[in-house]
């Protein structure tokens, strides 16, 4: 009896000691998945803002530039695109082939000079410069989010913690340099 | 043994001592240390009467409304981008209250010929971006152009401070509308609109050098004056420029990129 009550001290303490460094990582996990998420969504916030922009624009550009029928298109294509993306990988691609008609449609201003003077034109490209500004703090948070969280998974505790909660490393929001289409100016 | 153990400290201290030393150095690359007035004229492009003025009225609007503008003239940001530094420093200084984020700041860097107006969340729907645009265009550019520094950012900095005060039904004392004396101007360059700064900030200036004790309890209505806290308006408050138009740092507001930029 006398033995037993140390050895059972040990135990408890033990297991105490296990279980709190036990919930310790998973919860970290857990945070800094959220943290994740959290910054996810303001991505999402600023991208659906600069995609509510984009009618406004096109109607403006089109008053000056309205034989510039393909770049419309493809612009409202790209935005039905980007809706109707399910994935962050989807939904990255559709962002960035937008960000590239935009800024050609942008460049307009250099070919229609009447643009420039135009005040409602000149609000909205704030507005639109703005976002694209907001856009990419947003975006530099969430890969400061998943830079983190990817690398406690990559540890040797974090494995083990990730798979018991059954969290993934998370997506980057990378702007692939090649998808991204270089605006041109026609004179 | 002793001597050992003094030798140890030694390389204790001096290990400490090159520890803080890379410390300083580090923070020194990181940006500026938080400023001590709400207008910090680094790059020396803002006259002193208007700095005064500025920050008189940027005291009292952030004591009316609890905003806090800062204004930062640089010679350049360097490599990175005027849009990544504003937005840097900005979330580092915390400028605004914590959970109203009813921040801003305005960085202009002369040699870059490159100015940014960055705006905390709280304060994104009183400056929208297409409002800071247009008194960039309006105020700064044309201005600037043409070097004169401190009526470009005297007018742009009043128009955003009157906007702010608007919002939340407060006056600043003093303040002019320039706004106003604009729409009702036709001429492009306003002669009239020089004057009245001129007329507005230099004798306050003039009193300030030549009357520090008593200056305010006769002068007509200017910005007011600080010393050490209280309103020093018609109380003949003493004092030097100490307590005046000094920033007690960032109250926790976040900013998310809202506000514009430009060049000229």
């Amino acid at each position: 009896m006398k033995k037993i009550l140390p050895a059972i001290a040990i135990t408890v303490f033990l297991g105490i000691i296990f279980s709190a460094w036990y919930i310790k990582g998973y919860n970290k996990v857990i945070a800094l998945n959220e943290n994740v998420k959290n910054a996810w969504s303001q991505v999402d916030t600023q991208l659906k803002r600069r995609y509510d922009l984009i009618p406004n624009l096109v109607e403006t550009v089109k008053g000056y530039a309205s034989h510039e029928k393909e770049i419309f298109e493809k612009l409202a294509e790209a935005r039905k695109g980007y809706f109707s993306a399910g994935t962050i990988e989807d939904k990255t691609r559709a962002a960035t082939q937008i960000e590239g008609f935009l800024s050609r449609l942008l460049m307009f201003r250099e070919t229609y000079p009447d643009l420039k003077a135009n005040e409602s034109f000149l609000k909205m490209q704030d507005s639109l410069e703005g976002t694209e500004n907001r856009i990419s703090v947003e975006r530099k948070r969430y890969n400061d989010a998943v830079r983190e969280l990817n690398t406690y998974i990559k540890s040797f505790y974090g494995r083990f913690f990730a798979a018991r909660t059954g969290i993934a490393e998370a997506q980057y929001f990378e702007i692939a340099e090649a998808e991204k289409e270089v605006p041109t100016v026609k004179f | 043994m002793r001597s050992n153990l003094r030798r140890g400290n030694f390389y204790r201290y001096f290990g400490l001592f090159v520890f803080f030393l890379c410390l300083c150095s580090i923070a020194e690359a990181q940006g500026l240390p938080v400023p001590q007035r709400y207008v910090e004229d680094r790059a020396n492009i803002i006259s002193d009467a208007v700095e005064n003025g500025l920050n008189g009225y940027l005291q009292e609007l952030a004591q009316k409304t609890g905003a806090q503008m800062i204004v930062l003239t640089i010679n350049t940001t360097g490599d990175i981008p005027i849009e990544t530094y504003a937005i840097e420093l900005a979330t580092k200084w915390k400028l605004g209250q914590a959970g109203k984020d009813n921040g801003a700041l305005v960085v202009i860097a002369k040699d870059d010929r490159a100015y940014r107006i960055e705006v905390g969340y709280g304060l994104e729907g009183i400056l929208p971006d297409s409002f800071c645009g247009t008194v960039g265009r309006t105020y700064f550019v044309p201005n600037f152009r043409k070097g004169h520094f401190s009526e470009g950012i005297f007018q742009g900095v009043v128009v955003m401070v009157h906007k702010i005060a608007e919002e939340n039904g407060v006056k600043i004392t003093g303040m002019p509308d320039i706004a106003e004396l604009r729409k009702k101007s036709t001429g492009r360059q306003n002669p009239f609109l020089s004057l009245l700064i001129l007329l507005v900030v230099l004798p306050f200036f003039i009193s300030r050098l030549f009357n520090r004790r008593r200056y305010s309890s006769y002068w007509w209505g200017g910005p007011p004056i600080i010393f050490g806290g209280s309103r020093g308006f018609g109380s003949g408050g003493s004092g030097g420029f100490g307590g005046f138009g000094s920033f007690g740092g960032g109250m926790g507001g976040s900013f998310g990129g809202g506000g514009a930029s430009g060049r000229w």
